[in-house]
């Protein structure tokens, strides 16, 4: 893929607008409906007529949007990094170790995946008030992890066995030690696969909202999209939808931000491990 | 290629619940090599089962009782009554037949739009960052808030979908066949990244160099995607089906919001809430769930014996 | 009712989450050292101004309690899901609940809130309205203390339908007559597959004189008057008179509808007339007014809301929790919750009250009165001596939620055929038999 063509240019021009549009025209309508004065919400029209940043001012000065974001950061990302290190080392084991009970292993992670969880809250909630759990950190990533935990092992070990560990052996005939080999060769071979489940694993924490509800009774440990549950009208049975898509588009926000910083990830794997290939 | 080839090729059954099928006594390498599996393998394992294993074992015997929230003094044992009520209801089999439609037609094209998006995501010499960033990010909003855009999206006078002339003085979110129609663009506007993701990760397995050696050898584009791509693929396929249909049959946030199951859209998930959490009727409430995952397990087999090799863990694992 | 041009108010549709951190701020401020001090918690809804009167309530104990508040979620359906997890598993952090009107006998059944006895008792019902008063009682005895009330009437705009008719087929006639005039002829009703179809329903066969249970609560009773509730519910949605989103139609939908210029009228409760005066865009505020809630033969019975304050069995303090919900409910809070945060009292005096809030000044936009706040407040007064209480039952959800299911469209309801499975379902649903849809 050496030299574009302005013919190729042309036509993944019109690829990636398709794409755009495909993934933004549904959220420009939740932004436009974050951004609509009151008197205009009704009014069916794409583009505001009247704009108004209330909604946002709002979420944060009266509805204490700050503190369920940071707590949804830190949850998510503690949650999402243990998820992935000992995913990773399940995975690994499983594609590359041949040992009993690895179907076992795969199978169980697969049930619990399946289970509804609806029914499994109220049990949880049991458990956790009980050991002192419900409402804080701990409480709500322990079955992050859990939940994370299958799709992560599974991505993971499906992506790890078609890795060309010969490279390795490989990389140690020329003298690499086994460190070097697995860090120079094995882990940008690799990369791509755990960023793609790690992007996974965060969204899917990033966006729980049964667990995060049930589990939790305060800010100190209420998670954003269940801070959204709390949003109210002017009165009981006004609907505070311009709250919830502003709400909705500043949870998206740090999605974005970690998305682009580790999709660079999946192309520098790449291309490294095209290198060395 | 690896030690762990040469045996599992030579072992005729193995795994399978910790049961040791060797005769002869293990090697030493053999046996490091299981307890370097088991060990990291521990980690995982333990979380999981720490976690789930009471409120699962707790819903299965509530699914065996009479037991309503708020007539606790007629609590009792029931054995599989509660199994045999549901499997008898109407609305259980209603729900049923709506969660298949649902699951099967919008993980079909979720399929078939997600290998096109992470076509254009993987081979896009323009912007890459961007439109992999941009693709994803239906998948990142938040299910009900997204919902709730279709919603008013779709209703008449308060949303730009609905004015179109098309369908002009009705209200999609009031029929059957549209509402089903609405839930399912929902759906599938929202986890297709989800899909293309994982198959982006399989794409980027697939060596360029085969591609390069197939067009020499004169396949055309679409050969090379079913011949050389696609078998490939096959596990990346299969994972990123398999979580997807997990998923899709409990779908709950977008109906809840869209219809709440009126006008003949309530999904197993839907119904499930209403007896255990709306009815307080815990055993009821219980067996469906425990329905529920029977049905996605059932699924789940028949994808991993359709899908055979490609499925991690089996015989062949390691080898391509 | 909030007032008309409360800036902090209209600014925000926001109104609050925030209730709990203010709370949990006053609190600590005068938080007195907690020795000895039992901590009340409340759980409510949320709620913009019951931090203020939990405050003054705070004030008023005088160290003898501290309540604090906890907030629930938005819906009734994620509060009750909340507070029955507690109770289920006996928590003894729950003191006050706020309950809604039809959780009462749930609650009660389950062994999870005390009966009101006593002085408590006698002062939970003085000076109460009967009908939300009726609404907290289950079996013959109290259950809760009545905190607010609220009843539905026709809304409606008198530019193009200067006097509405009092029955649902007479408002029809009116609506198909403008929409041969090619104006807005829209009558919103609560036609979704949710509470508010129930609530429909509900009232139109009290309208038509009828219930849809027996007067204990445990049989069936429907018959001839559910049949005409149904016809009339039929009728209604296959006229001129219907939107065609009414199978889609909450409380809140028919309002913005309404304010959009789309509909006519609407029925709907109170909380619509200041966010009518609140919405800058509106051209016909002057002429939205409001009447009786239409009925089939005559004039009908509005749908009844409201919430209650119940005492948790599992509460450490008792006494003190009965004495803080009293507290909460008693007359000057019940002014602050009505007209800074549109809850219509359950005490009868407060709606006479011409006093504004600070009754040092004059009342005005910023310190709302009864008078400026409830401009409707006779209609409410009137409707709520004829309202049309919800089926008492420990398994209401089921009612509600069966009810719901075999309505919904309301255009395909046979009303002979519907009625009959109904009752089979409702039947079912009295005794939690069978499977919910």
């Amino acid at each position: 893929m050496a030299v574009v063509t302005t013919r190729q240019k042309a036509s993944w021009s019109v690829a990636n607008t398709i794409v755009a549009l495909y993934a933004l025209i549904p959220v420009l309508w939740i932004l436009s409906l974050s951004l609509k004065e009151k008197s205009t919400f009704t009014d069916g029209h794409f583009i505001p007529r009247g704009w108004t940043f209330q909604n946002f001012v709002d979420i944060f000065q009266v509805g204490g949007f700050t503190r369920p974001l940071l707590n949804s950061i830190g949850i998510a990302v503690i949650a999402t990094f243990v998820a992935i290190v000992i995913g990773t080392f399940a995975a690994y084991a499983i594609a590359r170790l041949d040992f009993p009970g690895k179907k076992l292993m795969l199978g169980a992670s697969l049930l619990i995946a399946m289970f509804p969880q609806v029914s499994l809250v109220t049990p949880m909630f049991q458990v956790e008030r009980s050991i002192g759990l419900f409402n804080t950190w701990p409480g709500l990533i322990l079955p992050y992890i859990t939940f994370t935990l299958p799709l992560t092992i599974y991505t993971l070990s499906s992506f790890l066995r078609e890795i060309p560990w010969e490279l390795e052996k490989a990389a140690k005939m020329d003298g690499a030690t086994p460190f070097q080999a697995f860090r120079q060769v094995i882990v940008p071979l690799a990369m791509p696969g755990v960023v793609t489940t790690a992007i996974l694993a965060f969204i899917q924490c990033w966006n729980d909202f049964v667990f995060a509800i049930s589990l939790t009774s305060t800010n100190s440990a209420r998670t954003a999209p269940a801070a959204i549950a709390f949003f109210t009208g002017a009165s009981q049975f006004e609907d505070p939808t311009g709250s919830i898509a502003a709400a909705a588009i500043v949870i998206t926000i740090p999605i974005i931000i970690f998305v682009l910083i580790f999709q660079r990830r999946i192309v520098s794997g790449l291309t490294s491990g095209a290198v060395k290939g | 290629m690896t030690q762990a080839t040469v045996q599992s090729k030579t072992r005729v059954a193995p795994g399978g619940a910790g049961v040791a099928k060797a005769k002869k006594p293990l090697s030493d390498g053999k046996r490091s090599e299981r307890k370097l599996g088991w060990l990291l393998c521990l980690p995982a394992a333990v979380v999981m089962v720490v976690v789930t294993i009471y409120p699962i074992v707790y819903s299965v015997m509530l699914s065996l009782q009479r037991y309503d929230l708020r007539f606790p003094d007629k609590r009792g044992f029931v054995g599989f009554a509660n199994y045999a009520t549901v499997l008898t209801n109407e609305f259980w089999w209603r729900a049923f037949l709506i969660t298949m439609i649902i699951t099967v037609v919008s993980v079909a094209f979720e399929l078939v739009l997600g290998m096109t998006l992470a076509m254009v995501m993987h081979r896009t010499v323009l912007g890459k960052g961007f439109v992999r960033t941009l693709a994803l990010i239906p998948y990142g909003i938040v299910t009900v808030a997204a919902a709730y855009g279709w919603q008013y999206a779709w209703t008449p006078n308060t949303g730009y979908l609905a004015q179109l002339p098309l369908w002009s003085g009705s209200a999609p979110l009031t029929h059957q066949a549209s509402s089903m129609a609405i839930i399912i663009l929902a759906e599938i506007w929202k986890t297709t990244p989800f899909m293309a993701l994982l198959l982006m990760a399989g794409l980027a397995v697939v060596p360029e160099e085969l591609q390069k050696a197939a067009a020499m050898d004169g396949a055309s584009a679409w050969q090379r995607f079913t011949k050389v791509t696609l078998p490939l693929m096959k596990p990346a396929i299969l994972v990123a089906l398999l979580f997807r249909v997990l998923d899709a049959v409990r779908v709950y946030d977008n109906i809840y919001v869209l219809t709440n199951g009126a006008n003949g859209t309530s999904s197993l998930s839907i119904t499930t809430y209403h007896n255990l959490i709306s009815g307080l009727n815990l055993g009821i409430g219980s067996t469906m769930s425990v329905l529920m995952f029977i049905t996605v397990a059932v699924i789940a087999f028949l994808f991993i014996k359709v899908f055979g090799t490609a499925a991690p863990g089996s015989e062949n694992m390691g080898r391509r | 009712m909030r007032p008309h041009n409360h800036r902090g108010r209209l600014r925000s549709s926001l109104a609050v989450g925030a209730a709990a951190i203010m709370a949990s701020t006053l609190v600590t401020a005068c938080g007195s050292g907690s020795t000895g001090t039992p901590t009340i918690n409340l759980y409510n809804a949320p709620q913009q101004n019951l931090a203020v009167m939990v405050a003054n309530c705070n004030k008023a104990a005088n160290g003898k309690y501290q309540i604090k508040l906890n907030t629930l979620p938005r819906t009734a359906d994620q509060q009750r899901e909340q507070l029955v997890r507690r109770l289920a598993a006996g928590d003894s952090g729950l003191d006050i609940l706020g309950l809604d009107v039809t959780w009462t006998a749930e609650l009660a059944r389950a062994g999870w809130i005390r009966e009101w006895t006593g002085s408590n008792k006698a002062e939970a019902e003085k000076g109460t309205l009967a009908a939300p008063l009726k609404t907290a009682q289950w079996g013959g005895k109290l259950y809760a203390a009545p905190y607010n009330t609220n009843v539905q009437l026709l809304w409606y705009r008198a530019d193009l339908m200067p006097k509405p008719a009092s029955t649902w087929a007479g408002l029809q006639k009116q609506a198909a007559d403008l929409a041969a005039a090619g104006k807005p002829h829209y009558i919103e009703a609560q036609g979704a597959q949710y509470e508010g179809l129930t609530v429909w329903f509900n009232s139109l066969v009290a309208s038509a004189g009828g219930s849809v249970l027996d007067p204990s609560g445990t049989k069936v009773s429907m018959g001839q008057p559910s049949v005409k509730a149904m016809q009339t519910l039929r009728d209604f949605a296959r006229s001129k008179a219907a939107d065609p989103s009414l199978t889609n139609t909450q409380e809140d939908p028919a309002r913005l509808q309404l304010e959009g210029g789309f509909a006519v009228a609407e029925v709907n409760w109170p909380y619509v007339y200041p966010a009518m005066q609140a919405n800058t865009a509106v051209k016909f505020k002057k002429d939205f007014k409001w009447a009786p809630y239409p009925g089939i033969d005559g004039p009908g019975k509005s749908p009844l809301g409201g919430s209650n304050f119940a005492i948790s069995k599992y509460s450490a303090h008792p006494a003190e929790a009965f004495d803080a919900a009293l507290c909460l409910r008693n007359a000057d809070n019940q002014k602050i919750a009505a007209t800074k945060d549109g809850l219509p009292p359950t005490i009868e005096s407060v709606y006479h009250d011409t006093t504004p809030l600070d009754a040092s000044k004059k009342a005005g936009p910023d310190n709302p009165s009864m008078v400026t706040a409830y401009p409707m407040r006779a209609a409410i007064l009137s409707a709520l001596k004829t309202a049309a209480p919800r089926p008492v039952t420990p398994t209401y959800q089921n009612v509600s939620t069966v009810v719901q299911a075999a309505l919904s469209p309301p255009a395909s309801i046979d009303p002979a055929a519907t009625e009959t499975y109904l009752r089979d379902q409702v039947d079912n649903a009295l005794q939690s038999k069978g499977v919910l849809p």
